[in-house]
């Protein structure tokens, strides 16, 4: 990594979830009680499939639902059944949620306008407009702005009531791709230079991984991974967890030995020896993850592939082979020729074994 | 196109010319007239003799300030009973919704007879409500002051105009996207002023339209007061009854007629800027 990041072991706690629960009605919970600490300064994601419970967790931290069960703790107060506006805690919206009817000055000047004795709140909205690149926009209306510039004005708007924590649900999600990564520099910007922490939820991998010191990784309500970017990408939990960050091609097999040196599986298409996930021992059912570069064509190699599609990707080449059925993904300098076999090897250090989902 | 899409709109035109416009013009005309009562007959002419008893005499201009009183009272107290209505519909389930929409119109099921009678029944001095506070032994003899008082004739028109209100406000507010409101609490408002500073504003074309039809037809009722306002139940309306009826003097009809619509025209119209003014730029940037 170029730079530490905020919220390492060892930073103090801001927010944790203990057994935290929702459930409506007889369903099964939404959230089904879990454990995690929000460190102080540090920028925190969510990521999961929609449905997993991520957009429910945000909204208990905002007060917006109460949770079946567990607790919910800021700088060690119990936030309990506290309504939104007694949390120190501020939300940017899905779709933002700008007032309409007020111009750009008036919807950052609101919380202002709430309390008394905020001081000079036209400077304080100016600075926080300056902050986000909007000072010129102030007399505009909501919908005389373009979609990041309404987000823009979002994040302004939660700044200025000074939270303790920062909440995003998916604020980029109704961005178009350039626009989407252009503003993932500016709120990564922002969030290093004001040092508040953030609970950010998304979808998309790419945007966790560009932005987060922790990221906690949900299926089910639950929470199957949390930790680095560079770990949940490395080391993946579960089979979930790898196919979910995408790009990886998990064989699925059994533990036939572990070891010091790595954790041997029997797969399909042979034994390959790899890292292996804590927890696994011989004879449990596992699968081995290979990422693009996991894999490469080498004479000797014991896997024979037939080349099915060839994409080009600037860098290099993504090839789409087949073995037995079995769809694998890798990256080559050099495009094979769709259609002939070509025999491929895995590079054991660049493989992982994780538990099946 | 466009053109064609106007030519739909020609029937009800037609109507309103022939159905309003033409009456109005029928009205104005017959107020400058006059009346032979040896003869019975109504003169044509052109003489102010109407115009300068209804606007001279106090009891219309009374009348007429009464009717816009009763009016925006009605459609005062309609709006604070609606929004918690409408509010709490919002929570029904989808499936319950027309449910609810049958239950809400009730008053309107029913006539206004009907209705009367039945107030009379609870409001009287043999009364539901005289019956509730003798039985606990908080009064000693029957109030009497609840019947046949602007008090009952208000309650009746509230509880008639109502649906109009609350249909209003609900159609306003399925249409307010709630997050506004999460980001209003969110940024530190009580519940009270998140609905004045975003719940209010942002369904005000809806509060305009209930309380225009609330006060046209809180103003413009004749029985209610008539029938519950007792010895207070006088109303413009009754007025211009009386003479279009047993007086038979048209002209002095039409001069109060034309003075009451002019009035409640006005103080309508300055209300719904008013209220519409609350909404700023929500009214005008609704994507």
């Amino acid at each position: 990594m170029a730079e530490p990041r905020a919220g390492g072991a060892g930073a103090p706690v801001l927010l944790s979830a203990r057994g935290l629960l929702k459930r409506y009605g007889a369903n099964p919970p939404v959230v089904a009680g879990v454990d995690f600490d929000v460190a102080e300064r540090a920028f925190t994601t969510l990521l999961g499939p929609s449905g997993c419970g991520k957009t429910t967790i945000l909204r208990m931290i905002g007060g917006f639902e109460t949770p079946t069960g567990g607790t919910l703790t800021l700088d060690g107060v119990l936030l309990g059944d506290h309504p939104p506006e007694r949390r120190p805690v501020n939300t940017v919206f899905q779709s933002y949620a700008l007032f309409p009817h007020m111009s750009v000055f008036d919807n950052v000047a609101f919380s202002l306008t709430l309390r008394s004795g905020t001081g000079d709140v036209a400077a304080k909205v100016r600075r926080a407009l300056d902050a986000v690149h909007m000072a010129e926009f102030g007399d505009r209306y909501p919908s005389q702005l373009s979609g990041g510039q309404q987000q823009r004005v979002a994040v302004a708007r939660a700044m200025v009531a000074e939270p303790r924590l920062l909440l995003l649900d998916e604020p980029l999600s109704a961005l178009d791709r350039a626009m989407r990564a252009h503003l993932q520099r500016e709120l990564k910007d922002l969030q290093r230079r004001l040092g508040i922490a953030f609970v950010y939820v998304t979808h998309d991998q790419d945007e966790a991984f560009a932005l987060s010191d922790t990221v906690l990784v949900m299926n089910a309500g639950r929470i199957v991974q949390a930790g680095a970017p560079e770990a949940v990408y490395r080391r993946p939990a579960s089979s979930f967890v790898a196919g979910f960050i995408g790009g990886a091609t998990l064989l699925p097999g059994h533990v036939t030995a572990v070891s010091e040196a790595g954790t041997t599986i029997s797969t399909a298409l042979g034994t390959f020896e790899a890292p292996g996930h804590p927890g696994l021992a011989q004879g449990m059912p596992a699968s081995l993850v290979l990422r693009p570069d996991s894999i490469v064509v080498r004479e000797g190699g014991t896997v024979q592939a037939a080349v099915r599609h060839v994409t080009f990707m600037g860098q290099g080449y993504a090839v789409d082979a087949e073995a037995q059925g079995q769809s694998l993904r890798f990256a080559a300098a050099e495009p094979p020729r769709i259609g002939t076999t070509v025999p491929l090897s895995v590079i054991g250090d660049r493989a992982y074994v994780t538990a099946p989902a | 196109m466009t053109a064609g899409r106007s030519l739909l709109a020609l029937p009800m035109v037609l109507l309103l010319l022939g159905g309003a416009i033409l009456p109005l013009a029928i009205l104005v005309v017959i107020s400058f007239w006059s009346v032979d009562f040896d003869a019975f007959e109504l003169v044509p002419g052109f003489g102010l003799a109407s115009w300068r008893e209804v606007l001279g005499n106090p009891t219309y201009p009374y009348l007429i300030g009464k009717a816009v009183l009763t009016g925006s009272v009605t459609a005062g107290l309609t709006a604070l009973a609606g929004y918690p209505i409408a509010l709490s519909l919002l929570r029904v389930p989808q499936r319950w919704k027309s449910v609810a929409l049958v239950v809400l119109m009730t008053p309107l099921y029913t006539g206004e007879i009907v209705r009367i009678y039945a107030w009379r029944l609870v409001l009287g001095t043999d009364g539901l409500v005289n019956g509730v506070l003798l039985g606990l032994h908080l009064v000693q003899v029957p109030v009497k002051v609840i019947l046949f008082s602007p008090v009952s004739t208000i309650l009746a028109l509230v509880y008639d105009e109502l649906p109009f209100m609350t249909l209003a406000l609900w159609i306003a507010l399925e249409r307010l996207d709630l997050r506004l409101v999460e980001a209003a609490r969110d940024l530190g408002a009580r519940p009270l002023t998140a609905f004045v500073r975003v719940t209010l504003p942002m369904t005000s074309t809806g509060l305009c339209a209930g309380a225009l039809a609330v006060f046209a037809l809180s103003a413009g009722d004749l029985q209610t007061p008539n029938f519950l306002g007792g010895p207070t139940g006088a109303t413009a309306l009754a007025s211009i009854d009386n003479f279009f009826g047993t007086a038979f003097d048209w002209p002095t009809a039409s001069a109060l007629a034309l003075s009451l619509l002019f009035a409640l025209g006005i103080v309508a119209a300055v209300a719904s800027l008013l209220i519409l003014r609350i909404g700023g730029g929500a009214v005008r940037t609704r994507p």
